[in-house]
């Protein structure tokens, strides 16, 4: 660790760090700059110091970027906050854009200004899964202008797929939230799959902060219902909606996949026409069948409602079942609770993050190929390298 | 000597074939038909149709006995510019020169049921066609014309009850009896929510109009033709002529039903329904569809146990393709044409429309119309095409291509039926998705130079050809219809018209003839915006949910140099930006086709590039909103209907406006020349005509940012 870092960690003065030492502050700020070097005997002292956490090598290692602003990038910074708070779409979007870079200056930036963050506690996080053509998009499209008639600021965050052989993507959605994209109370905001390393949906939290910073209150996030990124968005909201389609009679949907045993609340949607009728016995299977689901977050049982994008229908209900299960998770603490469990979470993922990040980096070091070829030769068996390798990272 | 046969000729054929073979001469079609180098008389042996006489069940031959051997086809120029003053100049000119019927075209904003003073339509007004208002529009567009001895094509699908309303009124105002009114009107909503998308009502509704109109003209307009079964979209937006013909074919037998259901008797109105087909370069496919569709059409009325043979007759008009057009090296199209033309005429149409050579640019101008009009002149008059009665007939491919036609369609047919009909498999967009796939294919052939189009992707004029095209103004046409339409605000009896609205509203509740109120409220001038707004009260405005597909162009897009250095292109960009290359596709203004649209969204998708789309009908402000919010680093405008003047200047000022001037626009379409230089000046970074290779372009995006 670096020896600032320790300093604002134990939130030790500089002044009572240099006494410990025995040197002048002058003198501690120059090896903090990294403009001296400390002799011998002061990198032993520091290290004991600090309980071993600023060792030696974190005086000769450089950082690979610099990670200090200066004055003015500073300032620019705060600017750019202001005008996410006072609610500039534009500042919005580049922020959203500088947390899904794949560039490491653009990393940089998002972090610093994550850091000017307040954060609160008043938004609601919304997922919503459910297979394609299930109705999300319309879903949200009328649900999301109900809410805004009620006075909130509804933003949407969507996943959409990019493309296994071009890398690149259609993001389509606000094709089908056509009253919703022009709404000044709402922000839309699609992503591709791929970009950042680690796919872009892991960095959709930050986002959720962006747009919480900027004065949204209830916020969408929208997955494909296929795949592992439920549980990745499972992860980042309060509540979880997964939607599914009128089919009576059918084998119960979804369970067999794990998804249900997500659901906070289950909507069976596009209840209209010659479907309502199959809506309604989906709703009653379910209803019977949910006493047999592992209830994850909330003790009482899952609600299962019917719900019409079509004939408006439904969206009531919707909303009473989520004022209702965030008042109750608030009352005994576990909104709050569950909240920063999410966030330390997020913190686990993004050093995996990084520490992958890092793996790749070093497997084209040179030191790295010859230790392969020793490998393949059995010259090496792979615990050793492994050891040899950790301990190469460690060191760093 | 013994009698020869097929061996002998393959014999002979690989002889001159030396190291090829002959397999080699089979071609595929675009909708997988396998045709053969040779066809002999075995071919026509077996056929899934019945070639017949002319003028007798199953039609095959033609709807009449005599055909052209009598009267040639009807030549019917469509057309609209602008204001009622100007068409019915143009309209006059043309029955002076040859023409036998009119063919209106309306502007966006009528078609979408907006009057002229409407926000939203702003840059629509005037453009593709003529703004009408109210019935006085109806009364100067056909002034000096007695409408009781000239037959009237109008293209109105979206606000077909106001529009139909005031042509009617105006009729009644010359003094021609309603029941001598003669013409068509389109009237068909279904290929709207397929490939068209100037809907405004959701289908349900939409298909109660339908049936309205149905009733109202098979009792009171016998010799109207009250509906115009449209394929000519379906194949400007990328179909092929299999799709064409099935999916065309299978809306009508939906309309059939509606109207049925309504009580009416098929022999009461089948035999006013009319077909509208494309023509496109496919020569002897083209002709064989048309046969295939008459063949088809009669087998599938026939189910309905009509009494007239006349109700199993296929009657159609025929416009030579739109799409075929290029801007490059652009009088060859004045041959495409033509040669679309003999097809058409070939394939035994009743009327035909043929396109102007400047259409991939801007509006026909007094010159290219005469030679659009001259070349069917040509073809009835010198070339003796007519002295014969379904000349091709018999004929060992065209009857085998035909019996193939059948075979395919059918196919697709019964896919639909499948799923319950016509309205349900657009529900679920399977003939929409089959269509764009359909198209995206096209374009990955043409891109990767497998199928040729003269002077745009093989021989490539060298000089540049300056050609004279008619410009617009549509914001002079947009203050005078306003002036005019605030004017007859001022001089009505308002109270009048209320009531007329009111009852509008009530019988779009409740179960009366839509299209009888509708004449009453627009001889009381009531306007085409009150009347669909009356409507929409009861209906609500139908918005399209669109998926774009993926992967299609991609993998039809065969490998070459270029695509390979757009890898290393997106690659680049990726290192220097941290992230693809973002671009938002947008349509603003009422213009529906989202053909283009939509094949710049997947092919660039299909190359790299992140894509957003925009919903259909934006406006410049909602168009930058979405450009901000997603921080695309460039906005492609695809348009077609000249709304660029208007609408491009307005998302720029609207970009500025929020201090996102960074987000560079680009323009694809239908873009005259003389244009571009303007749209440079505003600030647009580049502009890409019909016809520009898609692979190139995006290098050249690339370089802009």
């Amino acid at each position: 660790m670096k020896l600032q870092d320790y300093l604002r960690f134990r939130r030790i003065k500089n002044k009572t760090f240099a006494k410990l030492l025995n040197i002048s502050p002058v003198s501690l700020s120059r090896y903090i700059s990294g403009e001296r070097f400390p002799e011998k005997e002061i990198l032993i002292k520091i290290h004991n110091l600090t309980e071993g956490l600023v060792s030696p090598n974190d005086f000769c290692l450089q950082d690979e970027k610099n990670y200090d602003f200066n004055e003015n990038q500073e300032i620019e910074l705060k600017k750019f906050h202001q005008h996410i708070l006072s609610g500039s779409r534009k500042h919005l979007g580049k922020a959203i854009t500088l947390i899904e870079s794949s560039r490491e200056k653009d990393q940089i930036i998002s972090e610093k200004l994550l850091e000017l963050f307040k954060g609160n506690d008043k938004s609601i996080r919304i997922g919503i899964t459910g297979v394609p053509g299930v109705g999300k998009s319309t879903f949200i499209e009328s649900f999301g202008m109900k809410l805004i008639r009620k006075g909130f600021k509804v933003a949407v965050l969507a996943v959409d797929p990019s493309s296994r052989f071009s890398g690149g993507s259609i993001l389509g959605d606000k094709t089908r939230m056509e009253k919703l994209s022009v709404n000044k109370n709402a922000f839309i905001r699609p992503s591709p799959s791929s970009g950042h390393l680690g796919g872009v949906a892991k960095r959709t939290s930050e986002s959720i902060l962006c747009l919480e910073e900027a004065g949204f209150n209830i916020i969408f996030v929208e997955t494909m219902g296929v795949g592992q990124a439920e549980t990745e968005v499972y992860d980042m909201v309060d509540i979880f909606l997964v939607l599914l389609l009128p089919a009576g009679g059918d084998e119960l949907q979804g369970i067999k996949k794990g998804i249900i045993e997500m659901a906070d609340l289950i909507i069976v949607n596009k209840a209209d026409g010659e479907l309502k009728k199959s809506a309604e016995i989906t709703q009653r299977e379910y209803k019977n069948a949910i006493h047999i689901i592992d209830k994850s977050r909330i003790s009482q049982d899952i609600g299962v409602v019917i719900c019409s994008s079509l004939n408006q229908c439904g969206f009531d209900n919707v909303w009473k079942y989520i004022l209702k299960f965030i008042d109750i998770r608030k009352k005994n603490n576990d909104f709050i609770n569950e909240r920063n469990s999410q966030k330390i979470n997020r913190m686990w993922g993004l050093v995996d993050l990084k520490v992958k990040g890092f793996v790749k980096n070093i497997s084209s070091r040179k030191f790295v190929e010859e230790l392969l070829k020793d490998v393949k030769k059995n010259n090496l068996s792979v615990y050793r390298a492994v050891k040899m390798i950790s301990n190469y990272i460690i060191k760093k | 000597m013994s009698k020869i046969n097929i061996k002998d000729w393959i014999n002979s054929a690989e002889k001159e074939l030396k190291e090829k073979k002959l397999e080699e001469l089979f071609w595929e079609t675009p909708e997988g038909i396998k045709v053969k180098p040779l066809y002999t008389e075995d071919d026509i042996k077996q056929l899934n149709h019945e070639i017949g006489l002319p003028g007798l069940p199953p039609y095959t031959r033609g709807p009449r006995a005599t055909m052209y051997a009598n009267r040639p086809w009807t030549i019917r120029q469509y057309a609209g510019f602008s204001t009622a003053e100007e068409s019915n100049k143009f309209y006059k000119e043309g029955l002076k020169n040859g023409v036998m019927g009119l063919s209106v075209a309306f502007d966006l904003a009528t078609h979408r049921g907006y009057d002229s003073d409407h926000q939203r339509v702003v840059a629509d007004v005037g453009n593709a066609g003529v703004a009408i208002d109210s019935v006085e529009d109806m009364n100067k567009l056909f002034d000096g014309i007695p409408l009781e001895k000239m037959s009237v094509s109008m293209t109105m699908n979206g606000a077909v009850i106001p529009v139909l309303a005031c042509f009617i009124a105006s009729g009644l105002n010359q003094g021609c009896p309603i029941e001598k009114l003669t013409g068509t009107i389109q009237n068909d909503i279904l290929k709207e929510f397929m490939v068209r998308n100037t809907f405004i009502f959701p289908p349900e509704p939409s298909m109660r109009i339908v049936a309205d109109i149905i009733e109202f003209t098979s009792k009171k307009m016998p010799k109207f033709n009250s509906i115009s079964i449209s394929g000519y979209h379906m194949q400007e937006a990328g179909a092929n002529q299999v799709q064409e013909l099935a999916y065309t074919l299978a809306d009508g037998k939906e309309y059939l039903e509606a109207a049925l259901k309504r009580g009416l008797d098929i022999d009461d109105f089948a035999p006013r329904l009319s077909f509208f087909w494309s023509i496109g370069m496919n020569f002897f496919m083209e002709i064989a569809k048309m046969r295939a569709a008459r063949f088809m059409w009669s087998e599938i009325v026939k189910k309905f146990n009509p009494k007239n043979s006349r109700s199993l007759a296929l009657r159609t008009h025929c416009q030579t393709s739109g799409v075929s057009l290029m801007e490059q090296d652009a009088y060859n199209n004045i041959v495409r044409t033509t040669v679309e033309a003999m097809a058409a005429v070939l394939g035994g149409t009743q009327s035909l429309h043929t396109n102007s050579f400047d259409e991939a640019l801007a509006l026909p101008t007094n010159f290219s119309a005469r030679i659009a009009r001259n070349t069917q002149l040509i073809l009835s008059e010198e070339t003796g095409i007519t002295n014969v009665i379904d000349p091709l007939a018999g004929s060992y491919y065209l009857e085998s291509l035909t019996s193939s036609m059948v075979v395919e369609a059918n196919k697709l047919i019964s896919e639909i039926d499948d799923v319950g009909g016509m309205v349900k498999a657009i529900e679920m967009g399977i003939p929409k998705m089959r269509i764009e796939e359909s198209s995206a294919k096209r374009q990955a052939k043409v891109d990767s130079e497998e199928q040729i189009i003269v002077g745009v992707n093989k021989y490539k004029p060298t000089e540049k050809q300056d050609i004279n095209i008619l410009s617009i103004d549509n914001d002079k046409v947009r203050k005078k219809q306003i002036s005019a339409l605030n004017e007859l605000k001022k001089s009505r009896d308002n109270k009048i018209v209320d009531k007329y609205i009111n009852k509008v509203e009530e019988v779009a509740k409740g179960n009366g003839n839509l299209l009888e109120i509708c004449i009453e409220a627009a001889k009381n001038f009531c306007t085409v915006g009150e009347m669909t707004g009356a409507m929409e009260k009861v209906f609500g405005r139908h918005t399209l949910s669109s998926k774009t597909i993926s992967g299609v162009y991609g993998k039809n897009v065969k490998s070459n140099e270029k695509i390979s250095s757009i890898n290393t292109h997106i690659q680049n960009f990726i290192d220097r930006k941290g992230r693809r290359p973002r671009m938002l596709v947008v349509k603003m203004g009422q213009d529906g086709h989202d053909r283009g649209a939509k094949l710049i969204a997947t092919a660039f998708a299909d190359l790299g590039f992140d894509i957003d789309v925009g919903p259909l009908f934006q406006t410049p402000d909602e168009a930058a909103k979405q450009a901000i919010e997603n921080d695309v680093h460039i906005i492609g405008v695809s348009t077609l209907a000249a709304g660029h003047k208007t609408l491009v200047p307005l998302l720029i000022k609207a970009l500025k406006n929020n201090d996102a001037d960074g987000i560079k626009v680009i323009c694809g379409g239908v873009i005259p020349p003389q244009d571009y230089s303007d749209l440079y000046k505003l600030g647009v970074s580049k502009v890409f005509g019909p016809g520009t290779n898609i692979p190139e372009a995006a290098i050249e995006i690339m370089d802009i940012l």
